[in-house]
């Protein structure tokens, strides 16, 4: 059975690496996945999840358990995007990827997915990260703390510090936003299918898929 | 028509159930508040397609023994000459001979055991200064004399200052506890040149290191500016056939 966060975490402390190792690998990918969100550029999100661990590693003797390990992470990791973002002095861009991880995109496509499907979801998915990107960084950080690692509103409001009426505001103020851009950006739902003469829009995933034997057909065939 | 704070609990499903029951009695006749929970709804099936990259990370904490280079660059500086006398002893420090005799320390290269705490052995017949098995050793000749002369100058001055002392202490101090300080500093300043040959060795290290990339960098332009040139030709010689190919064609024609 696996170890709880709080074994390792005492294990740590007792001066185990292998333990916190365990916590890294554990919690790695969220908080990538949060510093992504947040700032918006995988590079830099990459070293701020570094540095979120080296940081609670360094720190773990004045960890006293009072909150979830994962909470004090969490907690490290949003102080670094905040310097992070002072530093840049401007709004996180979302980075739109230089072009499409094939192998990365048929790994998420599901067995009812067609590739038109998933190219629609993709291209939502920039939308969404551009809406998100324009919102007020607390709006942004409440609804990425609670839409993609569900904490309760209890939690948010203890990790930012603010009362949880705030919290609520936040939310809903960010996602009426988000409704009305992405109304704007005609993608609410799904993008709509793709017609033989408008060919345009796809010229690049026709580029990357070409090359790939099996999937070119059905691309071409578009 | 609810308060905002309420349509976002429950959107995100955290009402107790009264409240609950609340929130739906008053959907049944409320459109307004309806169409705005089947919004928020639709944004959040939305932002579940923000799907972050994937990246390979594989970092993981590890312990550095290693001083860093803060630590010790300055002093390193400051100790320079006590470095090249560490580094030359080391070379010769495996066979060091140290014997204390009649109040006066003596040191000597070769075969023998370092024998630190025997004081009453008799002197031995005068060895040569160097290990003849040695080979390493025999290269260092010059630096090995030079470092056994100066450690044999810090024992002397150790040794007067411990008879200083003694002379303090009078009656009190006797030869043995004498032999036995003497012998403590003689250790201390083995472990110091231990240590900072430890810290010579990490500078030549980072020494290589930083030559060997700097080769790297201008090889690398080297490569550039190879294949630039290269380049310059291929274009160059692509032109001329371009000419040539355009003579005869046009040869051709007016024939």
């Amino acid at each position: 059975m696996p170890s709880t966060d709080e074994e390792l975490v005492a294990r740590s402390m007792g001066g185990d690496l292998d333990s916190f190792n365990q916590l890294v690998l554990r919690w790695e990918r969220p908080i990538f996945a949060l510093a992504y969100r947040v700032i918006g550029r995988e590079e830099d999100a990459r070293d701020v999840c570094q540095e979120t661990f080296l940081r609670a590693f360094r720190a773990l003797k004045g960890f006293k358990g009072q909150a979830k390990f994962s909470s004090w992470l969490y907690r490290i990791a949003l102080n670094l995007c905040r310097d992070w973002i002072r530093r840049e002095r401007r709004q996180p861009i979302a980075q739109a990827p230089e072009g499409v991880d094939l192998i990365e995109l048929a790994s998420e496509s599901t067995p009812t997915e067609s590739i038109e499907e998933l190219v629609a979801r993709r291209e939502l998915g920039r939308a969404v990260a551009r809406v998100m990107a324009e919102l007020p960084d607390e709006q942004r950080t409440a609804i990425i703390l609670k839409e993609y690692h569900g904490l309760t509103f209890q939690e948010i409001a203890d990790l930012l510090d603010c009362p949880l009426s705030t919290v609520k505001t936040r939310l809903y103020q960010g996602l009426t936003v988000l409704r009305k851009q992405l109304a704007r950006e005609g993608l609410p739902g799904a993008a709509p299918k793709p017609s033989t003469t408008d060919r345009t829009d796809y010229t690049d995933h026709v580029r990357v898929f070409r090359d790939v034997p099996g999937i070119s057909r059905n691309i071409d065939d578009v | 028509m609810c308060d905002k704070e309420r349509i976002v609990s429950y959107v995100y499903d955290e009402l107790d159930r009264a409240s609950r029951a609340e929130v739906d009695a008053h959907l049944k006749t409320c459109a307004e508040c309806r169409e705005e929970i089947a919004g928020l709804r639709r944004v959040r099936l939305d932002l579940g397609k923000w799907t972050p990259p994937q990246p390979e990370f594989g970092f993981h904490i590890v312990r550095d023994r290693q001083p860093t280079w803060r630590q010790w660059w300055t002093p390193a500086f400051g100790l320079a000459a006590a470095a090249v006398l560490v580094l030359a002893l080391a070379s010769a420090i495996a066979n060091v001979d140290v014997s204390y005799e009649n109040g006066v320390a003596h040191l000597r290269t070769g075969r023998g055991h370092v024998e630190l705490a025997d004081t009453t052995r008799k002197p031995e017949p005068p060895r040569p200064a160097v290990a003849p098995v040695e080979g390493v050793a025999k290269t260092k000749t010059d630096d090995a004399q030079l470092a056994l002369a100066s450690l044999d100058r810090r024992l002397r001055q150790l040794e007067s200052a411990s008879r200083t002392s003694g002379m303090q202490q009078a009656a009190l101090s006797s030869a043995q506890q004498g032999d036995d300080e003497i012998m403590r500093r003689v250790r201390d300043l083995l472990a110091q040149s231990e240590s900072k040959q430890q810290q010579e060795l990490a500078l030549r290290i980072a020494q290589v290191i930083r030559d060997v990339d700097a080769q790297r960098v201008s090889d690398l332009n080297r490569i550039q500016q190879g294949l630039v040139r290269l380049d310059a030709m291929t274009t160059q010689e692509a032109v001329a056939h371009r000419d040539l190919a355009n003579y005869i064609v046009a040869s051709a024609r007016q024939k």
